[in-house]
Order: C-alpha cells, then sequence, then structure tokens
C-alpha cells in the first residue's frame, strides 16, 4: 500500500465546480435567464484558470504531463483487454483524452451561450443549435467518463472518485 | 520454474509489423457508430417527447439503432481481439510468433481461458519466470501462480513444459498420441 499525493487543491476544487456547474445550468437554471449567465461565465472562468495552472501548476495539474499521445493511449486499451494492471499516477493516457474533450467542449458551451447575448449573435439559430448540440455532446462525453472511472477503478483496484476528493491515489 | 530470464525487448520484425499495424482506423469506425447510434437514441427519445410515434417513423429508426448497435458490438470483439494479439506480440515472440500465435489462439478459446490467463499463459510460454509476468503485468506474484494453476487445471498438465510441448506438437503437425489435430 502507498499513497500518492496526485491532485492538488485547485485541481479537486476545479474538478467539483465543473461538475456543479454543468449540473446547474443543464437541469436547474433556465437558459436565457440571468442565473444560467452567471454561471456559464463561471464555466468559463474556471476553464481559464484550469488553461493557466495547466502551464504553471504542480506536476500532474500540467499539460505536460498528460500530453494527448494515441500510442500511449492504445497501451491502456491493450492493458484493458489483457487485463494486465499498469498504474498510472497522473492522468491516464485514455483520461487525458477525456479531459481535452470536455475542457474544448465546456470552452464552446461557455462561447456559444456568450454569443447568443451579443448583438451580433442574438437570436441566431444555427449558434442556438450549436450550444445545443454541445450540451448533447458533453452529456455523451460525461456519461462515457463516468462509466471509465467506475471500470478503471475496479480494474486497477484504486478507488479513483476518491483520489478527485482527497487528492491521494492509494496504490497496492 | 524460477529461473529468471532478462526481458529483452529488441526491434524485431514482429514488432515492426505491429506497429504498422494499429487499430486506429478500427477504433474510429467504432467511435463514430457509438456518435451514431447516440445520436438515433436521442432523436427517438425526442421524438416521444413531441408525440411522433407514428409507426412509419419509428421502425426505420429503431431498426438502424439495432443494426449500429450489433456492429458496434461485432467491431468492438475484433479490436479486443487484436489488442490480445497484439499484446501477444509486442515483446517479440520470436521466428514462430505466426504460426503459433494461431496455435495458441486456437488452444486459450478452447481450454476457455480468461484474457488476464491468456496473457499469462503466453508470457509462460515464451519463458517469462514469474517474477517477469508479475512485473510486464503489474500484479502481485501470487496473483500470477493463481493464473497459472488455473491454467494448468484447464490445459490438464502438470506444469509449463508440458503445456509447451503440445504447441510444439502442433507446430510440428505430428499428432504423437494418436489424436486427430487439424493439419498446420
Amino acid at each position: 500500500m502507498q499513497k500518492i499525493r496526485v491532485w492538488d487543491p485547485l485541481v479537486r476544487l476545479f474538478h467539483w465546480s465543473l461538475v456543479a456547474a454543468f449540473i446547474a445550468n443543464d437541469f436547474l437554471t433556465k437558459p436565457g435567464r440571468e442565473t444560467h449567465r452567471l454561471v456559464g461565465y463561471t464555466v468559463a472562468g474556471l476553464i481559464s484558470v484550469r488553461l493557466i495552472w495547466g502551464l504553471v501548476g504542480t506536476q500532474h495539474a500540467r499539460f505536460a504531463d498528460f500530453l494527448p499521445s494515441p500510442r500511449a493511449a492504445l497501451g491502456q486499451l491493450r492493458d484493458m483487454a489483457t487485463g494486465r494492471r499498469h498504474v498510472h499516477v497522473g492522468h491516464s493516457p485514455l483520461g487525458a483524452l477525456m479531459i481535452y474533450n470536455l475542457l474544448l467542449t465546456m470552452a464552446g458551451l461557455a462561447a456559444s451561450g456568450y454569443a447568443m447575448t451579443t448583438v451580433a449573435f442574438f437570436g441566431v439559430e444555427w449558434m442556438e443549435e450549436l450550444h445545443e448540440a454541445l450540451v448533447v455532446w458533453a452529456e455523451m462525453s460525461i456519461v462515457l467518463h463516468v462509466l471509465a472511472v467506475v471500470v478503471e477503478s475496479r480494474r486497477l483496484g484504486i478507488n479513483l472518485p476518491k483520489s478527485m476528493v482527497t487528492g491521494y491515489k492509494t496504490v497496492k | 520454474m524460477t529461473e529468471s530470464r532478462p526481458m529483452v525487448d529488441l526491434p524485431s520484425p514482429n514488432r515492426l509489423k505491429v506497429q504498422r499495424d494499429r487499430p486506429f482506423g478500427l477504433i474510429a469506425l467504432i467511435l463514430f457508430q457509438c456518435f451514431c447510434t447516440a445520436f438515433f437514441v436521442y432523436d427517438v427519445t425526442r421524438d416521444l417527447d413531441e408525440g411522433l410515434t407514428s409507426l412509419f417513423h419509428m421502425l426505420p429508426e429503431l431498426a438502424a439503432t439495432v443494426g449500429l448497435v450489433i456492429g458496434v458490438v461485432f467491431e468492438g470483439r475484433s479490436l479486443v481481439a487484436l489488442l490480445r494479439r497484439q499484446a501477444r506480440m509486442e515483446k517479440g515472440l520470436g521466428v514462430a510468433s505466426g504460426a503459433l500465435n494461431d496455435v495458441m489462439e486456437g488452444y486459450f478459446r478452447q481450454w476457455a481461458l480468461t484474457p488476464a490467463e491468456q496473457d499469462v499463459a503466453t508470457f509462460t510460454i515464451k519463458g517469462c519466470s514469474i517474477a517477469d509476468i508479475a512485473q510486464l503485468r503489474g500484479s502481485a506474484e501470487g496473483t500470477v501462480k493463481t493464473h497459472l494453476n488455473a491454467i494448468y487445471r484447464k490445459a490438464g498438465v502438470q506444469g509449463r513444459s508440458q503445456l509447451v510441448s503440445i504447441l510444439i506438437e502442433d507446430l510440428m503437425g505430428a499428432p504423437l498420441i494418436g489424436k486427430e489435430k487439424p493439419a498446420p
């Protein structure tokens, strides 16, 4: 048993704030209302902070620590197919791809949402459709993300959700 | 069986071949079809919300969704098979990897080995020690021993040498015990 410090407080705060903000705007607030906009601005702020933190943050928070690598992602798929158990201390290669996907999607949501409030795009139909399509894409991605976390937690014997709360991974 | 042979990771012809057929095309196709499936499911739920439940409208969409799901399942299976095959070959199985691999795959299926057991069996046949296998697979030595016991039990052999000789017999195409075996 080995306890490794992986996620710094900012990463964890970012993660769960984004979760809360997405749930709020997807299910609780009404599109077009003030709260929906405020939550959207919060998302934009969160993404900006995370992007900066990805350059100057702690080791596993930095983008350099989880650059997208198809080769490594394939290696992880191979591990899953053969039941091998190689623990990635920071983000796993497949996890990294999902993070970039979610960062881009959330940024796209915030941007298209903001665009709808501007004079140039107010009431423009394709912008609304883009915003809605991104919501569906985000929902699909989140479902996949949660499923993958459950599968990987079971395969590796590490409680990954817990590590996003405490910041520590307990590796056997 | 505790002799320890260092794992040498040389760039063999197999390795190069493995690198050439990376299944990115297949993975892209699976992802695309998953996306299509999700789209149809989303569309169907939206139609239901709007009360558009005419049979002529729903039936083709449902059929398309079912077709896509079946396609994804089949492609997923072949992807897993491909990944396992590559996992077997990546460390350089040596000269006979093509034929040996086919024979091994056949037996693994016949013995109903689990994916983990197949992986351990491959490493064992290659001559890796238990410690090597544990390291390669990132698991405890006890776990590897458990897998090995299951492999030997399912194959009905006493140990590694008997396991290997089953494969060698097949590769040489000379059934020694009068058992019918497919031609190599």
